[in-house]
């Protein structure tokens, strides 16, 4: 449980974070990773020694929600997961001190044949701003240079404008470091949190949007937000969002070592932001009318945004675990 | 056969129509076009003006309108089959829909002789392209609430004021325009139509940039534009009626293939599937096979929603506001299966071919642009509205 000083510093990450996220905005990836991590936001997860804060995710949420309201387009998420995990190897504390990026391919695995990595890997958010990347084996994982020989990116054709999808295709590329296959599940299981944080983030700014938005337009000589079709509507938004943010509270509450719960409300979290989370941003768009279809309301990013956070994460997957669980404990 | 000078032999009508328009697309279509093809190209407007051309020449559009003004004469059956087989391929979307499923009918209905000579031809032609100036600024949903101001002065209507969201209004040359002619108090009354030629001094179209980053509707300014009189289509009081009228027909007839269509989306969505093994997988999963039937269920229940009306109008009777029923229903079971397909595809290997990766350009696109389904020609919001009042007649409850 957090204590009345540990929520004013939780609100106080979540400033920092809002704040670190606008200045953003105007610079390029390098840039981007110096500035979040003079504000210590790439280091929370990872440990003092490697040039972390050395902090868990209760610090990072917050950051992570806020970070999703801004649209930030820089993999903070990842960078966080792999400053922790990188920990023992020259890259955690490049990625805490913000000299060198990365990212994470979330889907498919790469297959390893004398010591070097081949196939195609897909999902890496913002990989063409980024020095290395994260692939996943049939073990564990392997960091590998982008601008190594063997590594190519293409078009991963997904619908995120902000942190754009590729698919990192290896042609017998070496890797720079390794994480085991415990480390590797530690990073799903917190990715899930982080993955909920950001939708749920997202889905709050909506909701603000369109809050604002009926309050301030009239039609039919009233407020928009007069007719009890768009209160409801804002009010299964909200439903949306405290329910992310109560599952999320949950998943921090119980400690990660604690395997029969910590996983499965992970999952159930990630699994409720999967599905409220879409819904919630398509209604809050609905609500617009004609102004929710234009480009420059950042709308639609947050759309595309949350629905290629739920593809990242595999959320299918994820209910098919859910499900294998419930049969097995009641086999 | 020629396709580009091939015309509609004459007197055909039902199964032989059909056969000829199958037989016309099937040979006259360029395979680019087809959005459900890996070599897809969408057409540039030259492109699109030209086939669309050819469309009409091989009896595929102004099909119920009369020979004397560029018509093929035929019946709503025959309007229905045109849809039916152009819905079954993945065509690209017309660029005069407004004109000619707007525009047309209601100066069919409302226009003078010397109207329906001047705007038709053209438009199935496709040497004028139309465009709704209907929603401003202030007046989306609540329409009654606009504010373009029409004043009559001598030969002209001087129209000053603004339009918003007005789809193909950067090429489009003429506009089927709402305006005011009577105080904003009037509401309802007091409203003119006019087919505005676009090119009139004053006239000035600034492109909005859509969900999808491409520019497809604009903000149309009116600065004092003379609108020759000629060019006023009904009475200066009869706007409202006529514009209901035509939000009827958008919500109607407009688009009749949208259940032929959404069947060859589903088509090509289980067929991406089978293109990749993670996904052939999906197609074994209990539960997208469930969310697959559902689209299944989904278009049936629009074709039993279409074709019925079609056969209501073809006996001369009226639909009235059972439109809504369609609008409502396509808009958001097509959503819920331009979700299904990004979710699908979402899963494909990251090594997928060119067939997978084209249909995931086509389904991604397709989920961003679902979005304006349950917006534009009134929202499911308005729509819920209208049957609650019209088709159900509820009560107030004061
Ligand atoms: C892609 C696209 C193309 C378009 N093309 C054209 C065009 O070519 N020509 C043209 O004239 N217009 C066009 N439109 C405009 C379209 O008709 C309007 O967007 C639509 O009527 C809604 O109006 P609005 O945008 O002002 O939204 P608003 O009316 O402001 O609505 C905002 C929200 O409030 C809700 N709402 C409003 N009134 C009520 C109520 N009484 N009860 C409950 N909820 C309510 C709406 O449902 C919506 O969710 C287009 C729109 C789009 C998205």
């Amino acid at each position: 449980m957090t204590g009345a000083g540990e929520h004013a510093d939780l609100a106080a990450f979540a400033a920092t974070a809002a704040h670190a996220v606008r200045a953003c905005a105007a610079l390029a990836p390098p840039a981007q990773a110096r500035l979040l991590a003079e504000a210590g936001l790439l280091g929370i997860l990872a440990p003092e020694a490697a040039g972390g804060l050395g902090l868990d995710l209760h610090h990072a949420v917050p950051v992570i929600a806020a970070a999703a309201a801004g649209l930030l387009g820089f993999p903070l998420a990842e960078t966080m997961l792999l400053a922790a995990a990188l920990a023992d190897h020259p890259a955690g504390p490049a990625l805490a001190a913000g000299t060198m990026t990365a990212t994470i391919a979330w889907a498919g695995m790469a297959a390893r044949s004398g010591g070097r990595l081949h196939g195609p890997v897909g999902r890496a958010p913002a990989a063409a701003g980024c020095d290395a990347v994260l692939v996943r084996l049939a073990e564990g994982a392997a960091l590998v240079r982008l601008d190594a020989p063997g590594v190519t990116l293409r078009d991963g054709l997904g619908i995120d404008v902000d942190a754009p999808e590729f698919d990192v295709v290896l042609d017998g590329a070496a890797p720079v470091a390794e994480i085991g296959a415990g480390a590797c599940a530690r990073l799903d299981a917190d990715a899930l949190v982080l993955r909920t944080a950001a939708i749920m983030g997202s889905a709050e700014t909506c909701l603000a949007m369109a809050a604002e938005h009926t309050a301030a337009r009239r039609q039919f000589g009233r407020r928009l937000v007069a007719f009890q079709a768009l209160r409801h509507a804002m009010a299964r938004q909200k439903l949306a969002v405290e329910s992310l943010r109560g599952a999320l509270a949950r998943c921090l509450d119980l400690a990660p070592e604690d395997e029969l719960e910590a996983l499965p409300a992970r999952q159930a979290a990630f699994a409720a932001a999967a599905r409220l989370g879409p819904a919630a941003i398509e209604s809050a768009l609905q609500l617009h009318g004609g102004m929710g279809f234009t480009w420059d309301l950042p709308l639609h990013r947050h759309l595309r945004r949350v629905r290629s956070v739920e593809a990242q994460g595999d959320a299918p997957g994820i209910h098919a675990a859910i499900a294998a669980a419930l049969l097995d404990t009641n086999a | 056969m020629d396709t580009d000078t091939a015309t509609l032999p004459l007197g055909l009508s039902g199964d032989a129509y059909r056969a000829h328009v199958r037989r016309w697309l099937a040979a006259a279509v360029p395979p680019g076009f087809l959005a459900d093809r890996p070599e897809h190209r969408p057409p540039t407007l030259d492109q699109a003006r030209a086939w669309e051309a050819a469309m009409h020449r091989a009896g595929l559009a102004g099909i119920t309108w009369p020979a004397e003004y560029g018509g093929h004469g035929l019946t709503l059956r025959e309007h229905l089959i045109a849809n039916q087989e152009i819905g079954r391929l993945a065509l690209p979307e017309s660029v005069n829909s407004l004109g000619k499923e707007l525009a047309g009918p209601i100066i069919l209905a409302i226009g003078t002789e010397a109207q329906k000579h001047r705007y038709l031809r053209p438009l199935l032609e496709m040497r004028e392209i139309w465009c709704q100036g209907f929603s401003e600024p202030e007046a989306g949903s609540d329409l009654a609430g606009l504010r373009t101001r029409a004043v009559r002065d001598g030969d002209v209507w001087r129209v000053s004021g603004q339009k918003v969201w007005t789809s193909a209004s950067p090429y489009a040359q003429r506009c089927l325009l709402l305006a005011r002619t009577g105080p904003l108090e009037d509401r309802h009354r007091g409203l003119a139509l006019f087919a505005m030629r676009m090119d009139l001094p004053g006239v000035t179209v600034r492109g909005i940039r859509q969900i999808d980053g491409k520019e497809g509707f604009a903000e149309v300014f009116l600065d004092n534009v003379p609108i020759p009189h000629e060019d006023a289509l009904g009475a200066p009081d009869e706007g409202w009626a006529t514009a209901i009228r035509v939000l009827g027909i958008e919500r109607a007839t407009n688009r009749m293939y949208r259940a032929w269509r959404f069947e060859n989306e589903l088509a090509h969505l289980v067929r991406a599937c089978r293109a990749d093994a993670a996904l052939r997988r999906l197609l074994e999963d209990g539960g997208y096979r469930r969310r697959l039937a559902d689209t299944v269920v989904d278009i049936a229940v629009l074709k039993g929603l279409v074709e019925p009306a079609v056969a209501t109008l073809l006996a001369g009777q009226p639909i009235g506001a059972r439109g809504s029923l369609m609008k409502l229903h396509w808009s958001e079971a097509h959503q819920r299966f331009a979700a299904l397909a990004l979710e699908m595809l979402g899963q494909a290997s990251p090594g997928a071919g060119a067939e997978v990766r084209a249909a995931r350009a086509r389904f991604n696109d397709l989920y961003m642009r679902a979005r304006a389904e349950t917006i534009y020609a009134g929202t499911s919001e308005i729509q819920l509205g209208i049957i609650a009042d019209r088709i159900l007649q509820l009560p107030r409850g004061e």
